[in-house]
């Protein structure tokens, strides 16, 4: 059966006369016999659920109107009110919407008090007697998961979760609707769609991404179009028939439900009761139940059938003990570091354990969830033994997390089990029982089959488990690679569930471990490995997975192997070719001009130990490379990140040379005071002049940014300035310069002014009785040169 | 006074590229990734905003104590705008620190791509408070024009103070020094005018870099080739 629901109730309102600024819900007590009416106009024009006046009867948004007290009267009246119109007839869905705000890290609000924002909501709906719960036009995942952990809470009745998407098809804090519909359903959603926003044409790719990724009736109610304001009121462009023309796609790509949101009204619902009379669901292509991880922008699927995915396990503790300390102290910059690091090395999954001694691992969990989950978007893996831990990251994540892990173990059966069915999570199913670790295959083909008996028992699905093959030491025991590999055997023919494993144990005690270990990657990947837990910096591995991919065939025409060898293979840069006697010079200021840092050095080195003089070098390579720089960078060929490398690669050089020649006498071109004018604080700029003076062989005196006029004119004679750099960036400080220069002039300074910066011109410089205007390093440096020469 | 804060979960690399000043350049991409890769790390994104009826016949912005707009090229792009948003977003000191320390470990290179990378990461956290606020108000009925910042155009900088108190931008850690600089640096204040959408095609203005003060700033170098 396809039900109708009804069309948008605040553009009812508006037509009955709610002014803007009025709040719409307290009519439920004022005026019930409006909101009925509304209702029985929906009724007669065919709808067979209708959604209670309630969508912001929640606390936040009440306290808006000064109402915050009246959450369970004004749902109460709502559902009062729609129960007058419905009788049998039809159902009444309890419409939650959002409370406005979002919920940390996105926003203010606790994912707690937003719980309790709609639970108190909820309760009121569901004790006064709607028959389901319709949360509606959440843009936030997080949001969506609050209410309805709430509603499950509440209700045994069915709740419907629809988001609202945005036009580039998704939420617009980045959810999908693949990874929303799978997210939802794995938390227990009855029905998942979508609503407002968008139109019926934009809604059509959004329903059919939501129908192929959950098995849960998939409900639909757009907009009539984009709203307009006309003369102060908002309207809706689409009429009745175009809406029902487009419900016989939404019923085909898999909508039972549908309905109208903004601006459609008693009309639209009878074109789309109408418009459904010929039709019967469609029937929906269901794929085979897959491992599916989530963030809260992305979906990671785990199966034999699709490539290896790699689980970080990097964010540990155990053994590190810079990294547990600052866990410790509540700094988790390493935490973030190693998270982005991890996915920048290639890891789909990372895995998160807090397990620090002494410290409030609730607290750490939390925290390290939310950091993590704000700054990278694959998929966690909750890694802890403490369940007050892993309930606090599974209500942080904004996704469906993997719970790492669960054994046969009581406590674990009890305490995880449920967390996981509520929250919506994953298991990793690691074969360990009170006996302890079983030694064989079938042994622990017995253990995660308990586990999984348990799972299934309590309502979790065959798409929620991972299951460990466990890892032993090949020193200790000859049988253990091969018992793990047939226990990956045989959870493939038995279960035919993904697997797991940490690898690295299997070589504990051995030499030369990453042969061992990249060894029995390659055997654990043809014995069905499908997502193990590695290293993802260890590049021995990463190449055995390369080649293992490639042999295995998830790699087509070995593409991937073949442009990483051919990379690995190819000359990485011309500078580290042999350098012949003859062409040493103008290699060394080759190097110069392409930023060849880390090369300088050594050729330097060679040119001074052949007998070339450090002038030499420094004229005919450093100086003359850096000239061509700059008049490479003044006919704008060159940029300044590229001459900032050139002037790194010359720093080394001089760094060298002083190093090999401590006694030689450096030309010294002038003395520069430079500075930051008074409440200025830009000094990148500053900075980049300072540098390129300084490789040009003057003698730079830095006083840093927001330097006080004194400061400037002190500095200036104490040092006996040839020349005194001045910079502001701003309209604001620019008057500084005029300052400036007047005290110097007056305290008889003979230093020649520059001045520079964003806002500053030849015309201000002039006026203000500058000596030269430097519009950027380049020409400082060209500049400078001339003052000091004149 | 609604809070969005940004989930920066890459920095746009060819952002970083034309802020630095090389989009037309060919240039080491490990450097561009590693600036890229640590300004994610470093960036604390925050943002708040206000939405204020706009009297454009007047030029002022209706809160509790008006604000009048001066500028003509800031009163004309706002010159249909029957509602305004003033926001404001910052991505934090810590990448700050982090250009300035790198600069003096003699890393010019890598301090000022991560300076590029850091106006992209707080742009970039601009834009998806705007997105967010783009759905809110389209329901409405409205459409945006572009983001508009006080130093912008002949809008005199000197609004600052009233963009801080408009914006709430205090309660997200930004303050102002006495020459109308935003702290931390990497900070952005701005309105957003709201039209009525009347059926028509949106009226949103492009970028233009005549527009701007900012002389030296590196993007516009580029774009004036």
């Amino acid at each position: 059966m396809i039900y109708v629901f009804d069309g948008a109730m605040g553009t009812m309102l508006q037509n009955a006369g709610l002014k803007p600024g009025e709040c719409p819900e307290l009519l439920n007590v004022e005026k019930p016999e409006v909101i009925t009416n509304i209702h029985e106009e929906y009724i007669a024009h065919g709808s067979n659920i209708i959604e209670t006046n309630s969508f912001g009867a929640n606390r936040i948004k009440l306290s808006h109107y000064g109402l915050a007290e009246r959450v369970k009267e004004l749902n109460t009246a709502a559902v009062k009110a729609a129960k007058a119109a419905a009788g049998d007839k039809v159902k009444i869905a309890g419409s939650i919407g959002s409370t406005g705000k979002f919920i940390k890290p996105l926003g203010e609000l606790t994912f707690d008090e937003a719980y309790e924002v709609f639970y108190e909501q909820i309760s009121a709906l569901v004790n006064a007697g709607v028959d389901m719960i319709l949360i509606e036009t959440i843009i936030d995942i997080q949001e969506m998961r609050a209410a309805l952990l709430a509603a499950k809470a509440v209700t045994d009745k069915p709740v419907i979760c629809q988001l609202s998407f945005n036009s580039d098809g998704r939420t617009v804090t980045g959810t999908d609707p693949q990874t929303a519909a799978i997210t939802l359903e794995a938390m227990g959603a009855d029905i998942i769609g979508a609503n407002c926003s968008l139109g019926p044409a934009q809604l059509l790719p959004i329903i059919e991404l939501l129908a192929a990724n959950c098995s849960c009736p998939i409900s639909i109610q757009p907009n009539a179009g984009m709203p307009h304001l006309v003369e102060g009121k908002t309207v809706f462009p689409m009429d009745a028939e175009e809406m029902a023309s487009w419900v016989p796609k939404l019923v085909e790509a898999g909508a039972t439900y549908i309905g109208g949101c903004c601006g459609t009204t008693p009309k639209h619902i009878a074109a789309i009761k109408k418009a459904i009379q010929l039709l019967t669901p469609a029937v929906r292509q269901h794929r085979k139940p897959m491992l599916a991880l989530t963030s809260r922008s992305k979906t990671v699927f785990i199966d034999k059938t699709l490539p290896t995915v790699l689980l970080g396990e990097r964010i540990n503790p155990t053994g590190r003990k810079k990294l547990a300390a600052e866990i410790k102290e509540g700094n988790f910059l390493s935490v973030k570091k190693e998270a982005l690091e991890q996915v920048h090395a290639g890891a789909h999954l990372l895995d998160v354990n807090m397990g620090v001694a002494g410290i409030d691992q609730t607290k750490a969990m939390s925290k390290a969830i939310t950091e993590i989950s704000q700054l990278v978007d694959v998929p966690l893996a909750i890694d802890t033994s403490d369940a007050k831990a892993l309930e606090a990251g599974l209500k942080a994540y904004p996704g469906r997390a993997l719970i790492n892990s669960v054994s046969a173990e009581p406590e674990r059966l009890d305490e995880f089990l449920p967390l996981a069915k509520k929250y919506g999570a994953a298991i990793l199913c690691l074969p360990i029982s009170p006996a302890g670790v079983p030694k064989t295959a079938p042994e622990r083909v017995a253990v995660v089959q308990t586990i999984i008996d348990h799972a299934l028992a309590i309502g979790m699905k065959p798409n929620d488990f991972l299951l460990d093959a466990l890892v032993m030491t090949v020193a200790a025991d000859e049988e253990a690679c091969i018992q793990t590999l047939n226990t990956l055997k045989l959870y493939r023919e038995k279960f035919g569930y993904p697997s797991t494993m940490g690898l690295s144990n299997i070589s504990f005690g051995l030499p030369n471990r990453p042969l061992i270990n990249s060894n029995f990657f390659t055997m654990s990947l043809a014995y069905g490995l499908d997502a193990p837990i590695m290293n993802p910096y260890d590049t021995a591995m990463q190449e055995a997975l390369l080649a293992s991919s490639a042999l295995l065939g998830f790699d087509k025409n070995a593409r991937h192997y073949s442009l990483s060898a051919a990379n690995a293979n190819a000359p990485t840069k011309a500078a580290t070719a042999p350098i012949s006697e003859m062409d040493l010079l103008a290699s060394i200021k080759t190097a110069v001009i392409n930023g060849e840092k880390e090369a300088i050095a050594p050729m330097v080195e060679k040119a001074l130990a052949e007998g070339h003089s450090s002038t030499e070098i420094t004229d005919q390579c450093l100086t003359a490379a850096m000239n061509e720089v700059g008049i490479g960078f003044g006919s704008g060929k060159l940029f300044l990140p590229q001459v900032l490398l050139s002037a790194e690669a010359m720093r080394e050089a001089f760094i060298k040379i002083k190093e090999l020649l401590p006694l030689q006498n450096f030309q010294n071109k002038g003395i520069v005071v430079i500075a930051t004018v008074k409440g200025d604080i830009h000094d990148l700029g500053k900075n980049i002049v300072g540098a390129l003076l300084e490789n040009n062989g003057f003698h730079i005196i830095d006083l840093g940014k927001d330097v006080e006029l004194d400061t400037i004119v002190k500095a200036a004679l104490e040092h006996d300035a040839d020349i005194v750099g001045l910079c502001a960036l701003m309209t604001t400080t620019m008057p500084q310069i005029d300052f400036v220069i007047d005290a110097l002039k007056k305290a008889g300074s003979k230093a020649k002014v520059m001045v520079g910066g964003a806002v500053l011109t030849q015309e201000y410089a002039d006026q203000a009785g500058a000596d030269c205007y430097a519009r950027d390093g380049v020409v400082a440096v060209n500049l400078a040169k001339e003052l000091v020469e004149k | 006074m609604p809070i969005y804060n940004a989930s920066l979960t890459s920095i746009d690399k060819s952002e970083t590229k034309r802020y630095a000043g090389l989009s037309k350049v060919a240039f080491d991409e490990k450097l561009i990734d590693h600036a890229c890769l640590e300004a994610q790390l470093l960036s604390q994104a925050k943002g708040i905003w206000q939405i204020y009826d706009y009297n454009h016949s007047t030029h002022t912005i209706e809160a509790e104590v008006p604000a009048n707009i001066k500028g003509k090229i800031v009163q004309r792009h706002l010159q249909n705008a029957t509602k305004i948003i003033v926001l404001a977003v910052t991505i934090g000191e810590d990448i700050e620190n982090a250009v300035t320390d790198h600069f003096k470990a003699n890393n010019y290179t890598h301090s000022v791509l991560l300076d590029a990378a850091a106006t992209t990461a707080v742009e970039m956290a601009a834009d998806m408070m705007e997105k967010t606020i783009r759905q809110y108000i389209e329901a409405q009925g409205y459409q945006t024009v572009m983001r508009f910042s006080p130093g912008y155009g002949d809008w005199d900088i000197t609004f600052q103070p009233e963009m801080l108190r408009l914006s709430s931008a205090r309660e997200i850690g930004i303050a102002l020094t006495t020459s109308m600089m935003l702290i931390p640096r990497k900070s952005v204040t701005a309105v957003i005018g709201l039209i009525p959408n009347c059926g028509g095609s949106s009226s949103q203005a492009s970028h233009d870099c005549k527009n701007c003060n900012k002389l030296d700033c590196l993007a516009r170098k580029e774009s004036s080739i």
